[in-house]
Formats: C-alpha cells, structure tokens, sequence
C-alpha cells in the first residue's frame, strides 16, 4: 500500500495521487465485514460531495451501507466497472477496488485522516 | 445505557420506515439502544434497498398491494400477518461493529424465548452439504437464507433449509446500526400463496396463539436487555408524534425513493 494512503473512521481510504486527484476506496477490513457483496451505487460524475457525506451505498447480504466522503471535492472519475464485478473489492480493495477519484476542494481534508498506524489501532479495537 | 422500548400502533409503509430512521436519530442521539414494535395497516409489501422494481411489478402474488421500499437491504416481505420490530444500536457500542453481531446477537435472544414458549428455531448456518439461495435469485426475503436466521425444521428439513420464520437487515448509518427484522406468526391470506409464507401459528403443532404473541415478545425484549446486561425502559405512548411522522414519511412514500431503482 501507497504511504501517502489514509484512512476515515468510517473505514473508507484515501491516496492522494500525482495528478492532484485524490482516490477513493473503502478498506480490506470493511469488505471483510461486510460480508457477501450484492450491490453497488456510486455518484454521478460532476457530482460535489464535503467530506463525511454518503457519496455511495453498498449492499452486503445483512446490510446496507453508505460509503462517505473522506475529503471534500468533486467526483471526476467513478470505477464504473466495480458494480459489475464486486468481488474485485475483496480481491483487490486498495488497487483495481477503487471507487471514485475526486478532484479535492480542501487539501487540509487529509491532514484529518488516520494515517496507517492509526487506522490498524481502530481496527484492532473493532469488536469481533 | 439502556434497552428503550415502545410498542406502536400499526401505520402505513412510509410511516413504518419514517418512524425507524427517527428511532435511528434517537439512539444517536441518547447513545443507547432503542427499539420499536409495531404493526401494519394495510397490508404491505416492503422492498429491500436495492431490490428492483421492476422485479416487484412483475410479482403477480402482490398485485395491488402497497409497496414501500426500506432503507435497509434485503428481500421483499409481505406484512400484516408478522411483528416487525425496529432496533437501533450506537456504532460505538459492541453490536454496532460487524453486521452479523447484531443480527445474531437479536436472532439468539429470540431463539431462547420462543424455545420458553416451547417453540424449537434455530439460527440457520450455511452447510457444506446445502446450498443457500442466492440473494438475488429470490424475490421474497422468506425464501432466502442467510447465516442466523431463524428456521422452523433447520438441517433437517427435506431441503436442508427448513422453514425460515425470523429474518432481519440493516441500515447502517453514520453513527447508528438500524436493524428491522420481521416475525412471520402466520401465512398471509390477504396476498397470493407465492407471497404467502407459513408462520409460527401454520409450523407448530398445536399453533401459537395471537394471545401468545405480546408474552413472547416482551420475553424477548427482556433477553435481549439481559444479553446487553442492561435494563428495559418501557416508554409510555407513540414513539413520535403522528404529525412529525408523516412529515417524514413523505420522503419514503415518494415515487423518486419507492421505484429509485
């Protein structure tokens, strides 16, 4: 995993990238938990999102979950291949599990993310 | 922290489903768990977050029934002839974590009171030996199986999936787990026999009384507070105020979120 990655508490992950977009995803321990995947629903592209709001939902046999917003910004790229092949996500969630790339309106967003460390401290006290 | 409870009037789809995502902003907001009982009037068919619509038009068993989508996941259920329960749980609390926790961790609770009852469920688990259904092949959320629900007839039953009486979803919210879950007491008639699916009154021998119902749930409740090593706060009257509901319910009784997929 890229360095720079970090990670909301809401457990979705974001790697800032060269071309000063920001990739977005949600976390090997999210997909784990989760369970069986059957659904998907990503943003429009053009969509604006803040940073904590549902940019997206996912449905899993038990449950339905929004996926949020880690930075604030605009949805310039979705993974419109994703929702058609779910089991992508717990193949690969970091890599071609990507969700969206946003084009960030605030970059201090990521200073408020959980960097690697942090983000395996909460996993580790998630109740199992 | 407390187990919050109260017992409803039956109401409409869209008031059913404003009421729980308010019961959602409520445990949020008091930072405990919270559940609803209730019932519906009319007869209603509630859709799974995701399912299409277009699969529910073209169910014949429910022609002309009303439909409401929940903001949960799952399968199709036809209510009026089953408790349904709304619980709402602060993520930070243990049950909030990984959804089978909750899931299991009311489905046990309700195992043990109906086994007081003298009813015998078990919570189903996939066996190597029995293939579940896939989600997305069955319409209805009786004829599906997934890991805990609650069966009459379990492995032993001819198909090995028994007859599935208890199943829940979940809603989970930004700070809250919404779970809503349906008891079947018995087959609907008011609905064709596909949408019809037997209930504790049809399964067990001897039947199981509607006087029965009101005792087995507040056994339940009270496993459940014993599970969350807490105690049961009976609130007095509605959950919310009908006006307030209704205001709500109106986003749930929309055509942009009935048929939004």
């Amino acid at each position: 995993m890229a360095a720079a990655m970090k990670f909301a508490k809401s457990h979705e992950w974001a790697r800032p990238e060269e071309s000063g977009l920001v990739t977005v995803g949600i976390s090997a321990y999210a997909v784990e938990a989760l369970t069986d995947l059957v659904f998907m629903q990503l943003p429009d592209v053009g969509r604006h999102v803040k940073a904590g709001e549902s940019l997206g939902e996912i449905e899993s046999v038990k449950a339905v979950s929004d996926v949020y917003a880690p930075v604030s910004g605009e949805v310039v790229e979705v993974n419109t291949a994703l929702p058609g092949a779910l089991e992508t996500l717990g193949r690969d969630p970091y890599g071609s599990g990507w969700l969206v790339r946003l084009r960030p309106a605030d970059v201090a967003d990521m200073a408020a993310l959980l960097d690697q460390p942090a983000y395996d401290a909460l996993v580790k006290s998630q109740p199992h | 922290m407390t187990l919050r409870v109260w017992w409803d009037e039956p109401a409409d789809g869209p008031c059913n489903m404003a009421a729980d995502e308010l019961l959602a902003a409520e445990a949020s907001d008091c930072g405990t768990v919270c559940m609803r009982i209730y019932g519906w009037q009319p007869a209603t068919v509630s859709l799974g977050g995701f399912q299409r619509g277009v699969d529910a038009r073209a169910e014949r068993s429910i022609a002309g029934v009303p439909i409401v989508r929940r903001p949960s996941g799952g399968g199709a259920i036809v209510h009026g002839s089953d408790l349904t329960y709304a619980a709402a749980v602060p993520k930070t609390h243990p049950w909030g974590g990984r959804p089978q926790l909750l899931y299991d961790a009311l489905h046990e609770a309700m195992r043990q009171s109906l086994g007081a009852f003298g009813v015998e469920v078990v919570l189903w688990r996939p066996a190597e030996t029995v293939v579940a259904p896939v989600a997305g092949e069955r319409f209805f959320c009786f004829d599906r199986r997934s890991s805990g629900d609650l069966v009459v007839g379990g492995p032993g039953a001819a198909d090995g999936l028994g007859h599935k009486v208890m199943g829940s979803a979940q809603r989970r919210l930004a700070a809250t787990v919404l779970q809503h879950g349906s008891l079947l007491l018995r087959r609907n008639l008011d609905v064709a026999p596909a949408a019809s699916h037997p209930g504790l009154d049809d399964l067990i021998g001897g039947g199981f009384p509607a006087a029965a119902v009101r005792p087995l749930v507040s056994a339940w409740i009270a496993a459940v507070a014993g599970a969350l090593g807490t105690e049961v706060v009976e609130e007095s009257g509605r959950f919310r105020d009908e006006q307030v509901v209704r205001e709500k319910a109106r986003e749930f009784a929309s055509e942009r979120w009935t048929w939004r997929r």
